[in-house]
């Protein structure tokens, strides 16, 4: 897989494009921030970038603000946004900017060469990648009244992976299962949940994002 | 207070003084005079007086030196009492009356030489000197008589007149002391009896007038009030001596028409009517000592007082209960300022710019005590201008703690925004390096011991990691930088194990005001976690151009004590803003806490 890096720390870009290299990436340019990231791309695209998500000049978001620009320019890189943010509302706001082959990633995913290649190839591919980390988080909230304890655990398996940005193919992977059966796991769940049925990936995402932040609280 | 011969200490004005003041201000100009010119003329007066009282008494000073010098002494004092009062205002009647009283005291007994004309004037005219007495005591310190008492003095003229004459017509010259050789006596119907009779009715006559002036006397000094009252007190206390004792020697008189009045009964007359010029000197020193009222009233409130300290102080020193003070320098009901006072005593307290603080509306009669009024009310101005700085400079300093601790606050926010920025930048990212690398090693370790021991170094790393975002997050979230109160308090409701419920506009506001508002919602919702037993709960955020309003409710238990320590550390937080909290926790129905910020 070919690979480009924005990210400002660069002990820890050399760090990660050993690692990524070590995985079997090629990485095609390696620079401290988002303009220099889209000035290097130029003539030879890469499947996907990976930006971090607080770059100078004011370290806030520049990162989402790259990924959009980039998304603009060339619609079929996919944009991996990588944070040490474990709020939601950061990976919300992603998914609200930039529609499609996007994901948002902790850094701590570099602990976890798989997670952060199997996110890669997914954004590469046009899919929505949610750090499972932050997912299960929201999952495991103790809530009262929970609306989610109305799964069954197979669903709920089936739910944290949507929230995960897989698609009903992958889930099925994922969980060793027939589409077929995902697809009445899903249409399940958005049952149970009173969530409306939507048309995309990216909107599924959302949906579903937007419920487990909220849930309970009847909004 | 044109008194102020009695002043011995009063600043010599001519010569030394500032500019303004040797212009002349009216009042200060007597004073001046006085101490050249009028002091001469004072002293010459009463010595030519005296000397004259002392020549017309001839006779009677190897008589009755006694008797003669009691007279000598009551001319001289009421002759330089009356000198003293023509200096004071509209007293210039009074202190001729005092002066002919004086001098016609002593020409009373100008028939101590025995001439039969000498005695014809004592008999008719013997008692001008009362006549003049009770002008005197009826008038000061009004500038004119009021109606019945010019009756009263016409009246009383009339009847020693006609009465007195009507004796000497009656009686033959031997009978009242006078040569019997006094041809020209106007003897016109002598008779012994009919004499006496006339004799007993005038007497009579005149000391009913005298208990009718008593009457007169006591009246004005039941209708006198504030000032006056204290300063005519003596005056006619003393006044209605004289007139008991004159009406005595007048009762004497006619019960020893006969045998001659004996002189003890003069003497004590004298004695008696001595109180009155005392009685006046008495009035004078009252009114100087009026001014120490100005001292009491500049301890009382020249330090600033509000309008109603003011207003109280006035009206005692003052000695004036319908004194009004009105407020002018605050626009408000009081502010369209004196109506209807055309015949009150009207001045304006200003700034030095002329813009008038205040209106003082005091009894006329003040207008007499014109020194000390202008001195309350100078004094009462300085106290209010006092008050006014005072209140600036209570705000300004006011301000100046506003600001300072809206400084501390702003400064503390960007020592911890600095401390999360250093974390992420520094430690988290070397960390990450290090955990990047570590995971390349993994992957390249063939020793299945090496590998394990790598993993859980990876796995404690994930920890470190993990527990030091949650630390950077605590001392300050990225977020609300980023993404402002709405997204920060998103972040945190998804996080508690509680149905909550965030509504927030994005609009943002002073980075203070939302880091505040964060804290405190972070900190309330802790409490609900912990102690209100909740459901669920809400959070409500409302924005406009001069405050944050945030309210934090929840469904749970309630009673929650306003002084918790979690609740004081909200209140500190929002007091350190100038905020407001108010907390609403009925047991068993629920606790809200709403919180306003001031901003913009």
């Amino acid at each position: 897989m070919r690979l480009a890096i924005a990210e400002d720390s660069g002990l820890f870009r050399s760090s990660l494009t050993l690692l990524l290299e070590a995985s079997g990436a090629e990485i095609t340019a390696s620079t401290a921030s988002g303009p220099e990231l889209l000035e290097a791309l130029g003539t030879c695209l890469p499947d996907a970038v990976i930006i971090d998500i607080r770059m100078p000049p004011s370290f806030t978001d520049e990162g989402i603000a790259t990924a959009a620009e980039l998304r603009r320019l060339y619609p079929h890189v996919g944009v991996l946004v990588l944070s040490t943010y474990a709020e939601t509302s950061y990976a919300s706001q992603l998914l609200e900017t930039v529609h499609t082959g996007v994901g948002y990633l902790l850094k701590d995913n570099v602990t976890d060469a798989r997670t952060l290649m199997d996110g890669l190839a997914r954004v590469a591919a046009g899919e929505t990648v949610i750090d499972p980390a932050i997912v299960r988080r929201l999952l495991e909230r103790n809530r009262t009244p929970n609306t989610i304890d109305t799964l069954n655990e197979r669903e709920r398996a089936v739910l944290a992976h949507m929230a995960e940005g897989r698609s009903n193919v992958g889930i099925a992977k994922e969980l060793f299962l027939s589409p077929r059966t995902v697809e009445a796991h899903v249409t399940s769940i958005f049952g149970k949940l009173r969530l409306d049925q939507v048309e995309t990936d990216n909107n599924r995402v959302r949906a579903v994002l937007a419920f487990l932040r909220s849930a309970g609280t009847g909004s | 207070m044109r008194a102020s011969f009695l002043l011995p200490a009063q600043p010599n004005i001519r010569g030394s003084d500032t500019p303004d003041r040797q212009e002349g201000a009216g009042p200060q100009e007597p004073q001046l005079e006085w101490r050249g010119y009028h002091l001469w003329l004072t002293a010459a007066v009463t010595v030519a007086a005296g000397g004259f009282c002392a020549l017309v008494q001839g006779p009677l000073w190897n008589q009755d030196a006694a008797l003669a010098g009691a007279n000598l002494a009551v001319s001289v004092l009421f002759v330089f009492t009356g000198l003293m009062l023509r200096r004071e205002p509209g007293q210039r009647g009074v202190g001729w009356a005092l002066m002919f009283a004086g001098v016609l005291r002593s020409l009373d007994f100008v028939d101590a030489w025995g001439a039969g004309s000498l005695v014809l004037y004592t008999l008719i005219f013997g008692a001008a000197d009362r006549f003049f007495g009770a002008w005197a005591l009826l008038r000061y310190p009004n500038p004119s008589l009021l109606r019945h008492q010019r009756v009263y003095l016409a009246l009383l003229a009339g009847w020693m007149l006609a009465g007195r004459v009507l004796i000497a017509v009656t009686a033959l010259p031997q009978w009242d002391g006078a040569p019997a050789s006094s041809w020209w006596w106007p003897s016109l119907a002598p008779d012994p009896r009919l004499n006496d009779v006339v004799n007993y009715v005038v007497n009579a006559g005149e000391g009913l007038f005298g208990a009718a002036l008593l009457v007169l006397l006591v009246m004005r000094l039941l209708r006198t009030t504030g000032l006056d009252r204290i300063v005519i007190t003596p005056i006619i206390v003393a006044g209605l001596a004289a007139v008991m004792a004159a009406a005595a020697s007048a009762v004497v008189q006619m019960l020893s028409t006969l045998n001659g009045t004996p002189n003890g009964v003069y003497i004590v007359e004298s004695a008696v009517d001595l109180t009155v010029p005392l009685a006046f000197f008495v009035a004078v020193i009252q009114r100087t000592l009026l001014l120490r009222n100005i001292t009491a009233l500049t301890a009382q409130i020249s330090g600033g007082a509000d309008i109603g300290a003011v207003r109280y102080a006035l009206r005692s020193t003052l000695h004036d209960p319908t004194l009004e003070i009105l407020d002018l320098s605050a626009p408000g009901p009081d502010a369209a300022g004196p109506a209807d006072e055309a015949d009150r005593l009207v001045e304006f307290i200003r700034t030095e710019e002329g813009a008038p603080i205040a209106v003082v509306i005091a009894d006329p009669v003040l207008g007499r005590y014109r020194g000390l009024f202008d001195a309350a009310v100078q004094t009462s101005g300085l106290a209010l201008k006092n008050a006014q700085l005072q209140e600036q400079a209570a705000c300004e300093k006011l301000e100046q703690v506003r600001a300072s601790r809206a400084r501390i606050v702003e400064a503390g926010l960007a020592e911890r925004r600095r401390i999360e920025r250093d974390l992420h930048d520094g430690v988290q990212q070397h960390l990450l390096g290090l955990a990047a690398q570590l995971t390349v090693a993994i992957a390249h370790s063939s020793d299945e011991v090496a590998c394990g021991a790598l993993a859980q170094v990876r796995d404690g790393l994930r920890e470190v990691l993990a527990e030091l975002r949650d630390l950077a997050h605590g001392i300050h979230p990225a977020v609300l930088s980023y993404g402002g109160l709405a997204a920060a308090l998103e972040d945190v409701a998804e996080r508690l194990p509680l149905a909550v419920r965030v509504s927030a506009p994005v609009t943002r506001v002073a980075t203070a005001v939302e880091a505040t508002a964060y804290f405190v919602a972070c900190e309330a919702l802790a409490n609900v976690v912990k102690h209100a037993r909740a459901g669920s709960a809400t959070v409500t955020v409302c924005v406009d151009e001069s405050k944050l309003d945030l309210q934090i409710a929840d469904d749970g238990v309630g009673g929650v004590e306003s002084r918790g320590r979690g609740l004081s550390n909200i209140l500190d937080r929002v007091n350190a803003l100038d905020g407001e909290v108010t907390i609403v926790s009925p047991p068993g129905r629920g606790t809200r806490l709403e919180v306003r910020i001031p901003c913009g």
